[in-house]
């Protein structure tokens, strides 16, 4: 199961340029592992770039699987998942 | 561990691959991939391409495809060997040609029929397992999972892509869980269709194109995942699976196809016993001198007996019966018939009656056309008569067998103004945008669109290339670029195969119904496989309907090979320039060279098609010529030793059998060693490579009595024309077509030009033009009319009788049932017309218009009973015939028909039969005084300046010797032809009307090249409508 959100967070980046962290709704969530990452498509014909996502384990009072994606700098949770 | 793409999609894939094969062999040789396969759909048409490119860069090529089995589902299928490439050129084609109209797909018993040396993979998501999976319908899955089990064995792997989205993940998780429930085996493949990430827009793209659907409406799974990833982007897919990315390996290492190209593969002759390929041909052969000269000469028995031996050694004898055989039939069954290219320089070929050109009084050399060490199949070409050209291709399938002969595909591919309609309907651009961006290109492909849009003044000063919210667009365009779309059938080629073709190549349907090859001709030579040119060529039905029209209107039986071939009457016309409906000779190019040539002689002729090539004017060989020709300079050589070889052509290389000779004559070289210098000459070859030709002729020269220095400058000579002399053989039979079109046009001109305007498509000029000129020849041209016109025009008491076909929208059925209610009787009114044909109501009303009733009545009469009789009509068609049913006007429903003036009567005659029958509109267009009429330019001096106006016919950039662009403009008005030139800074003045108007006036300086060659050298070119500007 999986729980849509869509809503902004503020990313850390790693010096590798990975993603490091998250606040989400004040709350601040620590990268486990990075599961995996991939490029999905998007309205290019209207001039949208390709969506970068990432599907992570984080932690903040417990351990959680999270989908986040990014649009230009603006990191976004796309969804938590259980 | 190294991981090898098995699965991986084209251009060839037809639209559904969006990165070159070239793209993808550099991305994976930058991946340092030992391996790549190519496995596009449904087809094979890359294959042989990708096959010799990875082989050159060091990746071993595996070949397979992506086959579409029952139900749509995809398989992906890799040749292990010889015979499983075999197995799947025969399965592709059952695929195709068992599906004549919908998708073609391999039944299950296809599959098991030609199973043997195949490794089969379950295929992407659309194959039946993997969709099965992930549909829950496991039972299922198990079932054809047995079903490949069974078929394959070992041979049968899962195929697990995995795209890290959720949906991909989980199918591939499931998929995976299946194979080890299964005890199958698995493999990983990233089902790659394009090379980089960024491309997928491009793949979606092509896939809107040929769903013919704007791209924001393509259904189905998207992704961007399916490019070339490296093998540690793979590992980590798939690091929970390491057994998939090692059977990638265990795969490509099984997938040893060795393909033997440029091995030629002949089909077998049939022969009597006792005889062998070789006894046969010679006997043939002697036969046939025997009848060209009677006791033969001993130069022609050595030629004969040395052709033949040749011929044996390298095993062609079997090729030339062939063709022999299919010429036989083709000229017993009255089809006119003739060899082209330098297969003309063979006496054996002329012996066989293949050609009709004499090799021995042309002095044509045999080695240009094949030698030993020459490691290619000789290619005969023959030129058939159009209209027959089906007969020739059911004799030899009926000969070879229909599973053994198949037509050669062309690869249609993407230009600038394919790309910029299919892009443009794929984002829903305006239709206004799509045309505008269209207008301006003139033969370029859509990358050199950006690249030239700075410097073509006609894409210069059109706006349209530089907005910048069109610049994605332009660049998506130019990402399509030479893109294949679909196939055609190739003009000539057909192919005859040893046995059943589809073992070694894979053959489909094309759009018109022929059984195609998936292979172009290149790739089709490279395989060996015999390939016969038979090409429809218009002029051949032109002289056979013309000599037909000459027995039926003079009763005088024509034997065109025995015509003088030194008439005086046709030389003039010739050099008059008045040749258009001749072959190769009507050209602008052609007219301009008879009038510097001036020719006499057959030779002339010979000499002036082999001018008029892009390379001799380039490398200007024709001011090299034409003042030795007219005794301007004098003729020398640079040694004496030049003039058997070059005396001909008063010292000057034109042709390419002359290069043999004079390499022969002067180094020492053997015709064949001659040859094969020409050859690398002419081919790109280093500069080291030039020097050590260079180094080893002078040397040779040196030996053999020459100095250094004169040695040096043959050398450098031959080095500059090699490239651009032209084949004599194939010029002297083109020669004898043209000689003897120009001598049925001069002395039969309305017999010629109704044969000329009945096989229409053909030649350089629209039938509107070919009308203007049957009339300036002195010949009457009557309009159609119901009661006199044909299905072809037709000559009249003198007179050519427009076809009725030439009328817009005239279709076969009404034309048939005109001309059949005809036969019972002519028709003695429009009412009585209407009664006995089924003829429909717009084209009743298009011939009224026209005139074509005028044998009734006059235009306006015939045309004012229309309304009357448009009732009637409609009855008729119902089957009612009420006598009083006619006289119930019903105005309502019919146009305004006609209005009697000379414009309208112009218009009427443009606008349905696309001719200028009454006037001209340069007769009645407001253009002025101070036009100059094209009749009368040869009356206007040297260098005096004249406006012209008329309608252009064609626009040509051929190429030039220092680069620069030059347009010529082909324009008419009525009275003549003129032939503009537009130099580059007056296309740079002018560039917004360059290709986009189809009407002119010029203002221009009348240039002289030759005593009779006129051009107008342009100033200024304006639109028709804004005279004043210029």
């Amino acid at each position: 199961m999986s729980k849509l959100i869509s809503e902004p967070v503020k990313a850390h980046i790693d010096h590798d340029s990975m993603l490091a962290a998250f606040i989400w709704r004040r709350r601040l969530y620590r990268v486990v592992e990075v599961y995996s990452w991939w490029w999905e498509p998007s309205e290019w014909w209207h001039g949208k770039a390709a969506r970068f996502f990432i599907r992570v384990s984080a932690l903040n009072s417990s351990e959680g699987i999270y989908e986040l994606y990014r649009l230009g700098e603006q990191w976004f949770l796309s969804k938590v998942l259980d | 561990m190294s991981f090898i793409h098995l699965h991986v999609h084209s251009p060839y894939s037809f639209l559904d691959g969006a990165s070159s094969i070239d793209r993808l062999l550099e991305k994976a040789q930058a991946l340092k991939m030992p391996a790549l396969a190519l496995t596009d759909h449904n087809r094979l048409t890359g294959v042989i391409r990708f096959y010799e490119k990875a082989k050159a860069c060091g990746i071993k090529p595996i070949i397979g495809a992506e086959v579409d089995v029952e139900d749509g589902q995809h398989l992906t299928l890799l040749c292990k060997d010889r015979q499983g490439y075999s197995n799947l050129c025969r399965l592709l084609t059952e695929a195709h040609l068992s599906n004549r109209s919908g998708q073609p797909h391999a039944t299950r018993e296809t599959l098991c029929q030609f199973r043997y040396g195949l490794i089969t993979l379950s295929g992407c998501r659309m194959g039946a397992i993997p969709s099965l999976v992930s549909r829950g319908k496991y039972e299922e899955a198990v079932r054809a999972a047995c079903f490949y089990r069974d078929v394959y064995g070992d041979d049968f792997f899962i195929e697990l892509i995995n795209h890290p989205s959720q949906e991909s993940l989980s199918d591939s998780y499931y998929l995976a869980q299946f194979a080890r429930q299964q005890k199958l085996p698995v493999v990983a493949t990233n089902n790659v269709h394009y090379a980089e990430m960024n491309d997928y827009a491009i793949k979606e793209l092509l896939n809107a194109i040929d769903q013919n659907i704007p791209v924001s409406r393509l259904q189905g799974h998207r992704a961007v995942e399916q490019y070339l990833k490296s093998s540690e982007e793979m590992a980590g897919l798939f690091r929970d699976i390491p057994e998939a990315l090692a059977n990638t390996e265990n795969i490509a290492s099984q997938c040893n196809l060795e393909l033997e190209l440029g091995k030629p593969c002949f089909p077998k002759f049939t022969l009597l016993e006792g005889e062998t390929e070789y006894s046969y041909l010679s006997k043939l052969a002697y036969q046939g001198a025997q009848r060209k000269y009677g006791s033969l000469p001993p130069r022609v028995k050595q030629r004969l007996e040395y052709e033949l031996d040749t011929i044996n050694k390298l095993g062609f004898c079997g090729y030339f019966l062939a063709v022999w055989d299919i010429v036989r039939w083709v000229r017993e069954r009255g089809i006119r018939c003739q060899a082209r290219g330098s297969a003309v320089d063979s006496l054996v070929v002329y012996v066989l009656n293949i050609s009709i050109v004499d090799p021995v009084e042309h002095d044509l050399l045999f080695e240009r056309f094949m030698h030993p060490l020459r490691h290619e199949p000789p290619d005969i070409d023959l030129d058939v008569d159009r209209r027959r050209r089906d007969e020739v291709r059911d004799y030899i399938r009926g000969k070879y067998g229909t599973e053994n002969v198949a037509c050669v595909a062309t690869i249609n591919t993407y230009m600038a103004r394919g790309a910029i309609r299919d892009v443009g309907k794929a984002l829903q651009m305006p239709q206004e945008i799509i045309e505008e961006a269209c207008n301006g290109i003139h033969w370029l492909s859509a990358s050199q669109l950006l690249e030239y849009v700075d410097s073509r003044p006609e894409l210069k000063k059109s706006k349209i290339y530089k907005r910048p919210e069109l610049a994605d667009f332009f660049k998506l365009c130019a990402a399509i670029d030479g893109f294949p779309k679909h196939l055609s059938v190739h003009l000539g080629g057909l192919l005859i195969g040893d046995g059943r073709l589809s073992d070694l190549v894979p053959l489909e349907w094309s759009s018109g119904g022929d059984i195609i090859s998936q292979y172009d001709k290149d790739d089709i030579e490279k395989l060996g496989i015999v390939k016969m040119d038979i090409l429809s060529l218009p002029t051949m039905t032109v002289i056979e309907d013309t000599l037909a029209g000459i027995e039926k209107d003079h009763s005088v039986s024509i034997d065109l090979d025995n015509i003088p071939g030194d008439d005086s009457a046709a030389f003039a016309m010739l050099r008059d320039g008045k040749t258009v409906g001749t072959f190769q000779l009507e050209s602008p190019a052609q007219r301009e060279m008879a009038g510097r040539l001036l020719p006499e002689q057959f030779e002339d002729i010979i000499v002036s098609i082999s001018l008029v090539r892009p390379g001799p004017l380039k490398s200007n060989m024709d001011k090299l010529y034409l003042p030795r020709r007219h005794g301007k300079e004098p003729v020398t050589y640079l040694h004496p030793k030049l003039k058997p070889a070059l005396g001909e052509t008063l010292g000057v290389i034109l042709y390419q059998e002359q290069v043999l000779k004079v390499a022969h004559d002067l180094a020492g070289m053997s015709y064949a060693e001659a040859d094969g210098f020409r050859r690398a000459m002419t081919h790109d070859r280093t500069d080291e490579e030039m020097e050590k030709m260079r180094e080893s002729f002078i040397t040779s020269c040196q030996q053999n009595g020459m100095s250094r220095k004169i040695a040096e400058e043959v050398f450098e000579q031959l080095a500059a024309f090699a490239a651009y002399g032209f084949c004599k053989a194939h010029a002297v039979a083109y020669a004898v077509l043209a000689y003897q079109t120009l001598w049925l046009k001069c002395h039969y001109p309305a017999e010629f030009f109704a044969a000329v305007l009945s096989n229409q498509p053909m030649g350089y000029y629209p039938p509107r033009v070919l009308v203007d000129e049957a009339k300036r020849s002195g010949v009457r041209v009557l309009p159609p009319d119901i009661n006199y016109s044909h299905d072809r025009y037709a000559v009249e008491d003198g007179a050519i009788r427009i076809s009725l076909r030439q009328l817009k929208g005239m279709s076969d059925e009404a034309l048939d049932s005109i001309l059949s209610a005809r036969a019972q009787g002519r028709f003695t009114s429009l009412r009585d017309f209407i009664l006995r044909t089924n003829v429909s109501w717009p084209i009743i009303e298009s011939l009224a218009r026209v005139g074509a009733f005028e044998s009734l009545g006059s235009r306006e009469e015939v045309c004012s009973q229309l309304p009357r009789l448009s009732t009637l009509k409609r009855s008729a068609s119902r089957g009612i015939r009420s006598l009083f049913v006619e006289v119930c006007a019903d105005s309502g429903t019919v146009p305004k028909i006609v209005d009697n003036t000379a414009t309208e009567r112009m218009l009427i005659e443009r606008e349905l039969l696309s001719l200028n029958l009454s006037a001209h509109p340069m007769d009645i267009l407001p253009t002025g005084n101070g036009i100059t009429r094209m009749k009368d330019l040869r009356s206007v001096a040297t260098g005096d300046t004249v406006h012209i106006a008329g309608s252009v016919i064609r626009y040509q950039t051929p190429p030039t010797r220092n680069g620069h662009r030059v347009l010529y403009v082909i324009m008419e008005d009525g009275t003549g032809i003129a032939d503009v030139t537009v130099f580059s800074d007056v296309q740079e003045k002018c560039g917004q009307v360059l290709f986009r108007e189809g009407w002119l006036i010029v203002e221009g300086k009348v240039q002289r090249r030759g005593p009779k060659a006129l051009s107008i050298v342009a100033e200024r070119l304006a639109p028709i409508y804004t005279k004043q500007s210029v």
